[in-house]
């Protein structure tokens, strides 16, 4: 799983070497921003259920036709899936939140996710509508503190720009 | 190789749950003591030469026969290899200490050491001596409980903040405990 520290002793360990005054001001670095980052992953993983709710709702209110027959959500198993998969983005984005990089999201979301969404000729559209939609509800300080939702937002684009 | 902050990632993803409450608390205390743990790291890369020779020279102090002809530290060649082995051993464990997890000295140190060993014929009892003492300076120097008189003429003190740094000390000595454990 790559992260800051990760990062930092594989390139230690291609050379051979201990970890450098530099390693150790890069693995400062990252602790310094990790209070904000934690802070965020604590609320998004308290309202988890929350928000993956008011994010699936929202991508059905602006693309209800995807309720239609034939529609990527036309029975209620498929409509709890689309739910189920916001799920698992606003869970890999706590990864993210914890880890300090984007290693989760790349490695068990985003990578394949293409293919995988052609295959099932899924759109991502309503996806990054979702996604959308908690980035703009998202506000401080009800729901974090603004550093914590900055961490939190930044991630949130990563995954819309990697879906559109 | 996993870090802290990754190590709580994948056991959370196999519960297909998110990182919360309690799991977080364990990485706030990683940031909280993020400067002691560089400190740290940094008392054990500032003197690994001091440490390494010091263990092998120790080990070979309890059991001369290592550097008489046919003792496995004799001639110069294999002398110099116990060097070299000391010090990568040391280096992995300083990862493991920045990283806060054993994963990267299990993967990339001691996955296949002990039979390495066997089958070159090191006597994994004098490895893990010199592992232990090399456990028994680099606390030393990271507690900051060492003394002049234990020290002699190489005695050190590192210049850092004085403060508790127990739970440090523990963590770096069970990842010298896990090599001795692993080659012996």
């Amino acid at each position: 799983m790559k992260s800051v520290v990760t990062t930092v002793v594989t390139a230690a360990d291609a050379a051979g070497r201990f970890p450098s005054q530099n390693d150790l001001e890069a693995v400062q670095g990252n602790i310094q921003r990790a209070a904000a980052r934690l802070e965020a992953a604590e609320k998004l993983a308290a309202g988890l259920d929350a928000v993956t709710r008011e994010a699936g709702d929202a991508c059905f209110s602006k693309y209800s036709y995807l309720k239609q027959a034939g529609e990527a959500g036309d029975s209620q198993v498929k409509v709890d899936k689309c739910y189920r998969d916001l799920g698992h983005y606003m869970r890999l984005i706590n990864y993210c939140l914890v880890v300090g990089g984007t290693g989760p999201l790349d490695e068990w979301g985003i990578a394949g996710a293409r293919e995988v969404y052609r295959s099932l000729s899924l759109p991502t559209g309503p996806y990054v509508e979702a996604l959308t939609y908690t980035r703009d509800r998202a506000c401080a300080p009800r729901d974090m503190s603004p550093q914590a939702l900055n961490e939190f937002k930044s991630y949130l684009d990563y995954l819309i720009n990697a879906l559109s | 190789m996993l870090d802290a902050f990754s190590r709580s990632v994948v056991s959370a993803d196999a519960k297909t749950a998110p990182v919360g409450g309690s799991d977080l608390a364990g990485l706030r205390s990683y940031v909280r003591d993020g400067n002691k743990r560089l400190d740290a790291v940094n008392a054990i890369t500032s003197n690994a030469s001091c440490i390494v020779s010091d263990a092998v020279t120790g080990m070979i102090c309890e059991n001369t026969g290592l550097i008489q002809a046919g003792g496995n530290c004799y001639p110069n060649r294999r002398m110099a290899a116990c060097l070299r082995d000391g010090e990568i051993v040391l280096r992995y464990i300083s990862y493991a200490l920045l990283a806060g997890d054993a994963s990267v000295l299990d993967d990339r140190c001691l996955n296949g050491l002990k039979e390495t060993y066997i089958a070159l014929g090191v006597p994994t009892q004098s490895a893990g001596r010199a592992v232990a003492i090399m456990k028994a300076s680099a606390t030393a120097l990271i507690g900051e409980t060492n003394s002049p008189a234990s020290g002699g003429k190489r005695f050190r003190k590192m210049e850092t903040t004085q403060g508790d740094c127990a739970a440090l000390v523990a963590e770096a000595g069970a990842y010298f405990d896990r090599v001795v454990g692993a080659i012996s």
